[in-house]
C-alpha cells in the first residue's frame, strides 16, 4: 500500500464526515431544528395554497416597498 | 346546541362562540380548516377581553416592539391555546390575510409567534384582536429575557460539542493506527501522514470547541485567579504545540488525541451544567415583567389609562379583580378581598374596607374598588423590594470551591517544574532542544484528564442522580457548597406546610346531596373554598356542576346562591349568624358551614397541613448534624405549634421580606454556609442572600429564578436527599482529586527525569481518566432509606 492511498482514503473520509457536520452545524444555525414539527406540517399541508399564501406575502412586501419609494420621491426634490 | 342552515347544510354549534369563528373562517376562505383540524377537538372561543388599547400605548410599545431600520415593526408574542399544527397554520393564515402584516412566523413547539408588521396600515391592537377573534389569545413577551439567552447559549455550546465529538471520534481511529504502529513497526512515511491528519482534525476542536476554555482563561487572568480553565487551557495548548513540535521535527510521539480528548469531556461536563445554568439578573426582568405599565385613573369621572410613571400622589386609581397592585395607596371606594401571598406568604386573602392600606405586589381578587395613591410607583413597596433583590443578587456571597483551589495551587506549582526541569536540563546536557521536549512532556503528562475530570466527572454524575429524584442543581458547584454547609433556614408556608387550607375534618349533620356543596364552593377562588372543592374532589367520584342562580359572594365571609328553589348558603360563622344559623363555633381552626334553606346539613374545619413527611426528614436533616431554622411572616403562635410539631427549637415569627434576609445575613456573620429553602416572593431576597438557595417547583417565579435548587415534588424529603447527594458527590470529588493528585506524584517525577515515553504517557494517561470515572460512577450505588 503506498502513502498516496493512505492519504486519498483519510482526506476523503475526513472531507465527507467534515460535509455532513457542516450541514448539521448550518441547520442549527439558521435555527431548522427550533420546531420540531415544522418539517412535518410542512409537508402536509404543502400545496397550491401555501404557494398561493407565499406569493401574497412577497406581493405585499413589493408593494410596501414601491409605496415607499413613491413616497420618497414625493417629498424629495424634484427631478 | 344551536342548529343553523347555511349552503343547504344543516349545522351544528356548541355555542356562539363557535358559531362566530366559523363564519369568520367562511368568510375569509378558511373553511378548510375544519379539515385539517382532523380529529383534534376544539375549546369553544373565551369571550372577548377589552384591553385592546392597552397594546398601542407608548409605554407598552416602548418595552415589547422592535423598530427595524425601515420602519417595520416586531413584537414576539405568545399565543395562547394551540393544541395542533392546524391551529398554528390558522393563525398564520389569518394574520397573512391582514393588511400590513408583513411576516407571521409561529413555533408550534413552544407557541412563540414573530410578528413583523407596517405600523401605517395596521396597529397592534388590530392584529392582538384577530387573533381573538378566531378564539385564541396572544400576549407579549420580552425576547431578551434570560429563557432566550439561554437557548442562545446552548444552541453554541451544542456545536461546540458537536465538532469537539466529531473531531476526537476520528482521531481515535487514526490513534488506533499510531498505536499498532508504535507496537509492530511503522514507516515514518505513514507516520508523517497519520500526524498530519490528526493536526488537521484537532485544530478546529482546540480553537473552536476550546475557545470557551481560552475564555474562561484570559477572564480568570484578568482577575488574577488560576481556575479549572486555565489548566484545561494551557493543558491541552500546551500538548497541542508539543505534538506539532514532533510532527514537524519527526522526533518523538504526537498526543492529538489527548488534546481533542480533554476538551471533549470536559466540555460535555460544561454543557450540561449551561444547561440549567441561571442569570441572576434576569430575575429583575421578571419581577418588572410581571408587573402592569399601565394603570386606570379617575379624574373628574374621567376614567383613563396612565403609564405608572406618570402617576402623582393624590390620583384615585381604580383597580379591577384579578389587577395586581403597583402603587401603594389607601382604599376610598367599595371593599374587596387582597391576595398578599407575595409579601406575606401567607395564602389567606386579606378584607380590605374604607381607610385600609393597599399594598403593591397584592392582587385584587373579587371587586372593583377605587384608592388613592399614596406613593409614586418609584417608591411603592413593590419597587424597593425589586431594589432590594438587586442588592442582595450582586453582593451574593461565593464559597471558594475545593477544585478551583487546588487546580489554581496545582497549575502554578506544575508550571514551576516545568521551567525548573527545562533549565536543569539544558544547564546539565547543553542540549537545547531535548530541554525543551522534556520540559513540555512535564505539563503534558501532568495536566492531564484526570485532574480535570475530577470535579465534572463526579459533579454530572451528582446532578444527573439528584435530577432523576426531581431535585435540579442549576451548577455544579452548588454540590459543593451545599456540602459544606452546616445550617438549613427554612420558610414555613409552602415549604414545610401545604400552603392553603385543607380539610381536617368534615361534620356531617343531615345527608344533603353533595353536588350542590360542589357547585357553591365551585362559584368562589377563595383558598378555603378551593379546599373543600379538592376535598369533595377526592372522596366524590361523580360530581356534577348544577347552574345556580343568584350566585353572590359576600367578602369574607362566604357565598350564597339559589338551586331549584333551594337556598344554598356557604361561609364562616358570621355569615351563618347573619342569616340566622346558630352554629358551634369552637375551633382553633378554620371553618366552614354549608346550609340548605337555613338549616345546617355540614360543618368543615380546614387547616394550612404540614407536609408528608417533613418531620423524618427534619430528624433525619439534624442527624448529619445540621442546624435548623425556620423563619416565617407569620405570627408567632402558629409558627410555634407548626415548629413543635415537627420538632424545631429554633424558629423566628413575624419577619419581613427584608427582615428574613437579615437573618441570613446575621447567620453569615456568625460564619456559618447557609442554605434557604423558600417558596413565595416574601422569600425571595432571604433566598439571593443565602449561599445556596432552594426553591420549591411551584413556588412564585421569582423564587425559583433567584434559586440555585430547585424541588420539583416540593417534598421535605427532598431537602435531606439533596443534602445527601451533594456530600456524597462532593465526597467523590476530593477522592478524585487525591488520586490525580497521587498519579502526579509518581508521573512528575518520571517526566522531570525524562523517562516518559509515550507507552508510559499513554496507558497512564487513559488509566487514570478511567480511574476517576469509574470512582464518579459510584455515586450511583448511593442508597435511600426509602428505596426497596
Amino acid at each position: 500500500m503506498s502513502e498516496g492511498i493512505v492519504i486519498v482514503m483519510i482526506g476523503v473520509s475526513t472531507l465527507l464526515g467534515a460535509l455532513g457536520l457542516i450541514g448539521l452545524l448550518w441547520g442549527i444555525k439558521t435555527g431548522q431544528f427550533d420546531d420540531q414539527s415544522k418539517f412535518i406540517d410542512g409537508a402536509r399541508f404543502d400545496g397550491e395554497d401555501a404557494l398561493r399564501d407565499a406569493v401574497m406575502m412577497e406581493e405585499k412586501k413589493r408593494k410596501r416597498q414601491e409605496k415607499k419609494k413613491k413616497d420618497e420621491k414625493a417629498y424629495g426634490p424634484p427631478d | 346546541m344551536i342548529t343553523e342552515e347555511h349552503h343547504g347544510q344543516t349545522l351544528h354549534f356548541c355555542c356562539r362562540g363557535c358559531q362566530g369563528v366559523y363564519h369568520l373562517l367562511e368568510d375569509e376562505g378558511l373553511g378548510n380548516f375544519y379539515e385539517k383540524l382532523g380529529d383534534t377537538k376544539l375549546n369553544p372561543p373565551s369571550a372577548q377581553q377589552g384591553d385592546l388599547e392597552k397594546f398601542d400605548l407608548e409605554g407598552f410599545e416602548k418595552r415589547y416592539v422592535t423598530v427595524h431600520d425601515d420602519g417595520l415593526h416586531e413584537i414576539n408574542l405568545i399565543i395562547e391555546g394551540i393544541h395542533c399544527s392546524a391551529c398554528v397554520w390558522l393563525n398564520e393564515k389569518v394574520l397573512h390575510k391582514l393588511e400590513g402584516v408583513m411576516e407571521a412566523t409561529i413555533n408550534y413547539t413552544n407557541n412563540k409567534a414573530k410578528v413583523i408588521w407596517d405600523p401605517e396600515e395596521v396597529k397592534l391592537s388590530k392584529i392582538i384582536e384577530t387573533i381573538r377573534s378566531i378564539g385564541y389569545n396572544a400576549y407579549p413577551y420580552d425576547p431578551k429575557l434570560q429563557e432566550e439567552r439561554a437557548v442562545k447559549t446552548r444552541k453554541s455550546y451544542y456545536m461546540r460539542i458537536l465538532v469537539a465529538v466529531f473531531g476526537s471520534m476520528n482521531i481515535m481511529w487514526l490513534a488506533v493506527a499510531h498505536y499498532a504502529g508504535y507496537f509492530g513497526g511503522i514507516e515514518q512515511s505513514f507516520k508523517d501522514i497519520l500526524n498530519v491528519a490528526e493536526f488537521i482534525l484537532a485544530t478546529p476542536v482546540l480553537f473552536y470547541s476550546g475557545w470557551i476554555f481560552f475564555r474562561g482563561a484570559f477572564y480568570g487572568y484578568k482577575n488574577k485567579t488560576v481556575n479549572m480553565d486555565t489548566l484545561v487551557a494551557s493543558g491541552a495548548l500546551s500538548a497541542y504545540l508539543y505534538s506539532i513540535y514532533a510532527m514537524v521535527t519527526q522526533r518523538g510521539e504526537v498526543y492529538f488525541d489527548s488534546v481533542t480528548m480533554i476538551i471533549t469531556f470536559v466540555l460535555v461536563g460544561k454543557y450540561l451544567e449551561v444547561l440549567s445554568k441561571k442569570h441572576a439578573v434576569d430575575t429583575l426582568d421578571h419581577i418588572i415583567g410581571s408587573t402592569p405599565t399601565e394603570v386606570t385613573t379617575i379624574k373628574e369621572s374621567v376614567k383613563s389609562l396612565v403609564s405608572i410613571d406618570n402617576v402623582i400622589i393624590g390620583d384615585i386609581i381604580e383597580l379591577k379583580p384579578g389587577e395586581r397592585v403597583v402603587i401603594d395607596g389607601i382604599l376610598t371606594r367599595g371593599a374587596a378581598s387582597f391576595d398578599e401571598s407575595s409579601l406575606t406568604g401567607e395564602s389567606e386573602p386579606v378584607y380590605k374596607e374604607q381607610g385600609d392600606e393597599i399594598l403593591s405586589g397584592s392582587i385584587c381578587l373579587d371587586s372593583t374598588i377605587h384608592y388613592e395613591a399614596t406613593k409614586d410607583a418609584s417608591s411603592s413597596l413593590l419597587t424597593s423590594i425589586a431594589h432590594l433583590l438587586e442588592e442582595s443578587i450582586t453582593k451574593k456571597p461565593r464559597i471558594e470551591q475545593l477544585a478551583n483551589t487546588i487546580s489554581g495551587y496545582f497549575s502554578t506549582v506544575i508550571l514551576i517544574i516545568a521551567l525548573l526541569t527545562f533549565a536543569g536540563w539544558f544547564y546539565a546536557t547543553g542540549d537545547f532542544e531535548q530541554a525543551l521536549i522534556i520540559g513540555i512532556s512535564v505539563i503534558v503528562i501532568a495536566c492531564p484528564c484526570a485532574l480535570g475530570l475530577a470535579t465534572p466527572m463526579a459533579s454530572l454524575v451528582g446532578i444527573s442522580m439528584s435530577a432523576k429524584r426531581n431535585i435540579l442543581f442549576k451548577e455544579a458547584t452548588f454540590l459543593e457548597t451545599m456540602a459544606k454547609s452546616r445550617l438549613l433556614a427554612l420558610d414555613k408556608t409552602g415549604t414545610i406546610t401545604e400552603g392553603r387550607p385543607s380539610v381536617l375534618t368534615e361534620k356531617i349533620l343531615e345527608p344533603f346531596d353533595f353536588n350542590l356543596l360542589y357547585a357553591l364552593v365551585n362559584t368562589s377562588s377563595h383558598p378555603v373554598s378551593k379546599g373543600i372543592l379538592s376535598r369533595l374532589k377526592s372522596k366524590h367520584k361523580k360530581l356534577q356542576n348544577y347552574e345556580l342562580e343568584d350566585i353572590k359572594t359576600i367578602q369574607a365571609k362566604g357565598v350564597k346562591a339559589s338551586f331549584q328553589g333551594k337556598k344554598l348558603t356557604g361561609g364562616n360563622a358570621s355569615f351563618m349568624h347573619s342569616a340566622g344559623i346558630v352554629v358551634e363555633e369552637q375551633s382553633e381552626h378554620t371553618l366552614f358551614y354549608f346550609a340548605i334553606d337555613d338549616r345546617l346539613v355540614a360543618r368543615y374545619e380546614l387547616s394550612d397541613t404540614i407536609k408528608e413527611e417533613a418531620k423524618e426528614a427534619i430528624r433525619m436533616i439534624k442527624q448529619m448534624g445540621i442546624r435548623v431554622v425556620m423563619l416565617t411572616g407569620d405570627h408567632e403562635q402558629s409558627a410555634k405549634k407548626v415548629a413543635d410539631a415537627i420538632g424545631i427549637s429554633e424558629y423566628y415569627a413575624r419577619l419581613l421580606p427584608d427582615e428574613k434576609a437579615k437573618k441570613i445575613d446575621e447567620l453569615h456573620q456568625a460564619g456559618e454556609i447557609v442554605v434557604m429553602a423558600g417558596d413565595g416572593i416574601n422569600d425571595t431576597i432571604a433566598l439571593a442572600s443565602s449561599d445556596i438557595a432552594i426553591a420549591m417547583g411551584n413556588g412564585a417565579d421569582v423564587a425559583i429564578s433567584v434559586s440555585d435548587v430547585v424541588l420539583l415534588d416540593e417534598s421535605p424529603m427532598s431537602l435531606y436527599e439533596s443534602y445527601r447527594l451533594s456530600r456524597r458527590t462532593f465526597q467523590a470529588v476530593k477522592e478524585n482529586l487525591t488520586f490525580s493528585l497521587l498519579y502526579n506524584v509518581i508521573a512528575v517525577p518520571l517526566a522531570v527525569a525524562g523517562f516518559v515515553n509515550p507507552l508510559v504517557a499513554a496507558l497512564s494517561m487513559s488509566l487514570s481518566s478511567l480511574v476517576v470515572v469509574g470512582n464518579s460512577m459510584r455515586i450511583k450505588t448511593l442508597k435511600f432509606k426509602k428505596e426497596k
